[in-house]
């Protein structure tokens, strides 16, 4: 186990595209680390930045080719100073992916088996038999049936949620420290999805890997997460410990979020409003202009600063910053419906007045 | 249905095409009058004779008085066993003539396919790679001009060049040198550059669009998060995939061109090929020659085409052999 250093430390990570209507900034100055042995989950909605940013940790955005900057330092090396060829030692071999759609991450005209081969043996000076034995083995600790027959097949023979299992397998081919999963669930119906969370749980465990897991799905959080980045237009809105957001969510993001879910009464009407226009993001918070406790303050300069509201959870609201009112947009209930009484309460505690 | 039994199938099936193809040549055939016969009325006319029994004569002479179905049968056992009849015009048999033609036809249809097949893909590829620079639009001017123009006239432009002005290659054709020789490489080079340009254009831009599509593929990001190199994604992931619908358009353009380009070509730089020997045939009204070269070229375009059914499935696994 490291010590003090984490596994995975991004800091001031901005990734922008050039495209024909400008600089199109993805994702925007954001930090997260990652730790042995746990997952954290990046939270959002679509077209946040989750995704370009866990794909600019070891840059492979595909196209238009997105410009990363920041540092991204990871086992005590910084990923972004390093050449593409350590770049590609590093990939698939300590920092494997896997992706939201299993059907269209394989390559149709290679068995499955070939494609593992082709990770493993990419990193390591293996024959083709021992490929092939590593490669049965980690289907079948994956739950392929029949892992030895199935190694022949084409990906077009399996189901969705064997493919997943079958890119996991190829993802643990290195024994890999991280796991970036971006959506690995989104795509399957949900009893696969409660099997596929199932098994990356138990192999985070025999592996002992960090998992950085990108969704969408709150329940799917509720599942797996040790911490939560909540991020909103290439910006981190807050972050913390899992229980802590679930039952004390402070961004007015979070919140809503969270409303989204039915456990917390949600009605399945989303929250109003779209995403701000990435080349052209607003002034002060890049959620102000959906949010419904939106003020003045709230739209002029940057990104509020993150303000810590309780141990590990830290918020970017100006309400919760100097001269801001927690009060303001804590003055609901919140949690489940049936829900404990923690939650105004527990949020005021949490605030110190003067943070900066 | 097993890949033993989808070969076997399709094998079968070009037997039935080819069967189909010699039955339709027959009837025409036995459908048009015969110039011999006719030949030989008009001159038992000129002589004082009487044409129709010298046409009779004739025609019992060659079988032609048999009922239709016995010389059918005739007529596709002499098919499958290679006899094709004698040619008129050059006085031997006409697989004998064929033999002949096609020796000198290989000699550049060889290097011109394996070019075409080689360079197409690799400059498609690459120009998909380098999608919309200017290499990109290099390759797809050249692509564009060897599609749009003749070949028959871009030969003729380039034998007056080189031939004509420059002299640095023979205007004649010469039969005499050795195949393996560097007088015969210079003599060929021209004609094999001129077909060459004729079919790698839409190999070209076949291999540049559909391999476009794969290089976005999600499998590509998938390929470069296991640390696969890029060339190694290329060759791997992209090519194999744009191989399934190239291989469709290379099998057409290629007999296409074998076919139909090869006989002007061949007229134009005087190659004693099967372009020529069609060529000659037609103009000498040599009806045996002639249905022997349209024979040739059609189990050509036969085996062509069972060679892309059999390419196809290979090369995308997706493809059932099922109901086929």
């Amino acid at each position: 186990m490291s010590s003090d250093q984490p596994l995975l430390e991004v800091e001031d990570l901005t990734t922008t595209f050039s495209t024909d209507d400008g600089t199109l900034t993805a994702v925007d100055g954001v930090d997260f680390s990652v730790d042995t042995g746990e997952t954290v989950c990046i939270v959002g909605e679509s077209g946040s930045g989750k995704t370009v940013a866990t794909e600019s940790i070891t840059k492979i955005i595909k196209t238009p080719p997105g410009h990363v900057e920041g540092s991204v330092r990871y086992e005590g090396r910084d990923l972004l100073s390093l050449p593409e060829p350590k770049l590609r030692e590093i990939r698939g071999n300590e920092i494997a992916h896997i992706f939201q759609n299993p059907q269209e991450a394989m390559n149709h005209c290679y068995t499955v088996g070939w494609q593992i081969a082709e990770a493993l043996q990419i990193h390591q000076d293996v024959s083709d038999e021992a490929a092939r034995a590593k490669a049965v083995d980690l289907l079948d600790r994956v739950g392929i049936a029949n892992a030895s027959s199935r190694f022949d097949d084409y990906p077009h023979e399996f189901s969705g949620g064997q493919k997943q299992r079958v890119m996991i397998a190829m993802a643990l081919v290195g024994d890999p420290d991280l796991l970036i999963a971006d959506e690995p669930t989104t795509a399957l119906d949900v009893t696969v999805q409660a099997q596929i969370l199932k098994l990356l749980d138990e192999l985070q465990d025999e592996f002992d890997m960090g998992i950085l897991f990108v969704t969408h799905d709150l329940g799917v959080v509720a599942q797996i997460a040790d911490r939560i980045v909540v991020m909103y237009a290439g910006k981190v809105m807050e972050r913390g410990g899992v229980l802590d957001i679930f039952d004390n969510p402070a961004h007015p993001y979070t919140q809503q979020l969270l409303e989204c879910l039915p456990e917390f009464g949600g009605t399945g009407g989303g929250i109003p409003g779209t995403l701000p226009d990435p080349h052209d993001p607003p002034d002060g918070c890049r959620f102000a202009p959906r949010c419904e406790y939106a003020e003045e303050a709230c739209r002029t300069g940057g990104q509020p600063e993150e303000i810590e509201v309780a141990p590990g959870q830290r918020v970017s609201c100006v309400h919760y910053g100097p001269g801001g009112s927690p009060s303001v947009v804590r003055s609901e209930e919140f949690g489940p419906a049936n829900g404990d009484e923690t939650g105004p309460t527990g949020g005021e505690s949490g605030v110190g007045p003067a943070d900066d | 249905m097993g890949f033993g039994r989808y070969v076997t199938a399709r094998v079968l099936w070009a037997a039935v095409v080819s069967l189909i193809i010699v039955t339709v040549t027959f009837l025409l055939l036995a459908a048009a009058p015969n110039p011999a016969v006719q030949r030989a009325a008009t001159q038992a006319a000129l002589q004082g004779g009487d044409p129709a029994a010298a046409a009779e004569r004739v025609r019992e002479l060659r079988g032609l008085n048999q009922p239709l179905h016995v010389r059918y049968l005739d007529y596709i056992q002499s098919v499958y066993t290679l006899d094709w009849g004698w040619s008129q015009s050059r006085s031997q048999p006409v697989m004998e003539a064929v033999t002949q033609a096609l020796y000198y036809t290989v000699q550049y249809s060889v290097p011109w396919t394996i070019l075409t097949i080689i360079l197409g893909p690799l400059v498609g590829v690459y120009s998909a790679a380098n999608m919309y620079s200017w290499k990109d639009h290099a390759a797809t001017a050249f692509a564009f001009f060897g599609y749009a123009i003749p070949n028959f006239f871009f030969g003729i432009i380039l034998l007056l060049v080189f031939g004509v002005w420059l002299e640095v290659i023979p205007i004649v054709y010469d039969t005499g040198v050795p195949v393996f020789s560097v007088e015969n490489a210079i003599q060929l080079a021209v004609p094999v550059f001129v077909l060459v340009t004729g079919s790698i254009g839409a190999v070209m831009r076949v291999s540049r669009n559909e391999s476009a599509e794969f290089q976005n593929a999600d499998f590509m990001k998938t390929a470069k998060a296991k640390g696969v190199s890029p060339l190694r994604a290329y060759a791997y992931h992209v090519m194999r995939p744009t191989l399934v619908p190239l291989s469709t358009t290379l099998v057409g353009q290629l007999l296409a061109l074998f076919i139909g380009s090869s006989l002007l070509v061949e007229v134009v730089f005087g190659i004693p090929g099967l372009g020529r020997l069609t060529y000659e045939a037609l103009l000498a009204q040599d009806t045996n020659l002639v249905l022997g070269t349209t024979l040739f070229f059609t189990f050509v375009a036969v085996i062509g085409n069972l060679l892309e059914d059999i390419v196809f499935t290979v090369l995308d696994p997706r493809i059932s052999y099922d109901d086929r």
